[in-house]
């Protein structure tokens, strides 16, 4: 059993595969074979490190309708380790590729060793609220959250290219893809974050956020339900275990009751302050600083102080 | 009219677990059963395709003798039958046993038009469920679904994924993952919780599964479980006084430079 295999089919994130992967192969002293669609990819892939780059050339698009063939692939080289870009297409490829191998395979993997000959990686339990030490024999599949890992430095030689024709799943056929129209705010990039929760009694009222946003010099995120079940904002503007993770210097929580689920997104912030007219929320718990009060008092007065600074 | 068979997990409610400060490791003694959130959606979503075009919803669980208690509370939300697998292999089940066991299981039980399971369950979230019993079963497979609409053995799934929307359009029998948004679960009335008590509820040894040791063994293990403790100040003010407390704060937010 030899090689390590990488997939995503998301360019940057397919980047950030080599970081853990050229790492592995420090300790298992096994070659990087980056797995492909593009040649574009394949190129930079090949210069960042990955000792060999399979281009996988298919009619289809569908990275998921790869999945056999990348499981091919994966398995004719007898591959140790098979680290995926951990969006949803690459779940799905991972889960079908992991369940062929008869594997393993660790979802969302914050870091990665080997221990012994077994792949010790790191991920969250119950929506956050635990850390989990995982242990998988070889041969073991990973997938990795976006912006885990930086993506490594050009590597001194680069790598060789090779083009295999894939056939594609054909019992799937897609159609109508939609691009999200996006109002472009990258909430994930930003160093201050005013974020509204179901404090807020109705939509208009979130004007005393963004006012408040407006003299921080923040951008307004919100708690799940704010997104996907009033419709308040839009859901690139959520924040949680199945939204966005933020990491700003401020994490201003406004009406937010700080459940775990939410918190999980929010809590690698530098600063978090919470105000909340629940003294036992648990967003206090989680907050640097806080404000026990009615949001519809404290904002304007807060709103009012800060732009007065 | 489809033959709907649904997944589900059984698992501790995570509001209710609690992590304990001397060692940080999670106390679940006084947590609570419950069916995964999303696998609520995958049931109403079977239930609501079945309530328009007929056919039948069945529900399929594994779990530690635990599973008993969700067996009303199944049937009460739409499931004509409920067949349950409890043994003590899932007390550590990676979702590598998990899907050979429901896979096998689900060979026995013959075949259904669409198999679905929630995105992911609410304890683990391996989000891994829906494609390995694809590969098992050697069935197309949709994740990630929000919208479904079935038309004679026609199924059309609207998938959302991270930057985009898209349909994917495949002739079942297929497996489908869906999302947390496909629906609003519906609160059992108290005739369907009546009713529930007259569903079958139909035991499922898994002895007669055919599985080797091998496949009941998990390939991931848990070498430690350790609750996130956030190391935060925790200064919070309380005054009655709103004026006085935002004074407080933009102090303090001043002095981490963050005004």
């Amino acid at each position: 059993m030899a090689g390590i295999f990488i997939f995503s089919e998301d360019s940057a994130l397919a980047k950030q595969l080599l970081t853990p992967a050229l790492d592995l192969k420090q300790s298992l002293s096994q070659s990087v074979t980056a797995v492909t669609t593009t040649e574009a990819d394949a190129k930079e892939l090949a210069a960042l490190g990955a000792d060999k780059v399979v281009v996988l050339q298919s009619t289809s698009g569908w990275a998921e309708g790869l999945s056999e063939a990348i499981y091919n692939l994966v398995s004719t080289a007898g591959a140790a380790i098979f680290l995926v870009g951990g969006t949803l297409r690459g779940k799905h490829v991972a889960a079908y590729v992991a369940a062929n191998l008869n594997a393993g395979m660790s979802t969302d993997a914050r870091s990665l060793k080997i221990e012994g000959d077994k792949l010790l990686s790191t991920r969250l339990l119950y929506a956050g609220l635990a850390l989990c030490d995982e242990e998988l024999p070889l041969p073991a599949v990973a997938t990795i959250p976006p912006r885990t890992f930086l993506p490594p430095n050009a590597a001194a030689k680069a790598g060789t290219i090779e083009t295999v024709k894939a056939e594609a799943d054909g019992r799937v056929a897609i159609s109508d893809v939609t691009t999200h129209a996006g109002t472009g705010v990258d909430i994930a990039g930003v160093t201050k974050l005013v974020a509204v929760g179901r404090g807020f009694g109705k939509q208009e009222d979130l004007k005393l956020a963004l006012d408040l946003a407006a003299a921080l010099n923040a951008e307004v995120a919100c708690s799940r339900p704010v997104a996907e079940d009033e419709h308040w904002l839009p859901i690139e503007r959520y924040v949680g275990i199945s939204g966005h993770t933020v990491k700003p210097e401020l994490y201003l929580a406004v009406g937010i009751s700080g459940q775990v689920q939410h918190m999980v997104g929010a809590r690698e912030s530098k600063v978090i302050a919470a105000i909340n007219n629940d003294e036992h929320a648990p967003i206090f718990e989680a907050a640097d600083y806080g404000i026990v009060g009615d949001l519809y008092e404290v904002l304007p007065l807060l709103t009012a102080a800060i732009t007065k600074k | 009219m489809p033959k709907c068979l649904v997944c589900y997990k059984w698992t501790l409610d995570e509001k209710d677990i609690k992590i304990k400060p001397e060692d940080l490791s999670l106390d679940t003694s006084r947590a609570k059963g419950k069916i995964s959130d999303f696998d609520r959606n995958a049931i109403e979503e079977a239930t609501l395709i079945v309530e328009q075009q007929r056919g039948s919803v069945h529900a399929l669980t594994y779990g530690t003798s635990a599973v008993q208690q969700s067996l009303k509370d199944v049937l009460s939300r739409g499931p004509d039958t409920v067949y349950w697998i409890a043994d003590g292999s899932a007390e550590t089940a990676d979702a590598c046993v998990t899907a050979n066991v429901l896979a096998s299981a689900i060979r026995k039980l013959g075949s259904y038009d669409l198999i679905l399971c929630g995105e992911g369950s609410s304890d683990l979230f391996n989000q891994q469920t829906a494609a390995r019993l694809a590969a098992l079963l050697g069935l197309p497979c949709v994740t990630y679904v929000e919208k479904l609409s079935v038309e004679g053995d026609t199924v059309k799934a609207t998938r959302k994924l991270a930057d985009c929307t898209e349909v994917a359009t495949v002739k079942g029998p297929v497996v489908l993952s869906v999302l947390g948004t496909i629906n609003k679960p519906r609160i059992p009335s108290l005739k369907q919780v009546l009713g529930a008590a007259k569903k079958p509820k139909k035991e499922i040894k898994i002895a007669d599964l055919g599985l080797s040791p091998e496949q009941l063994q998990p390939k991931s293990i848990h070498k430690s479980v350790k609750g996130f403790v956030a190391k935060r100040k925790n200064t919070v003010y309380k005054e009655a006084n709103a004026a006085a407390n935002v004074g407080k704060l933009t102090s303090s937010l001043a002095a981490e430079g963050l005004l």
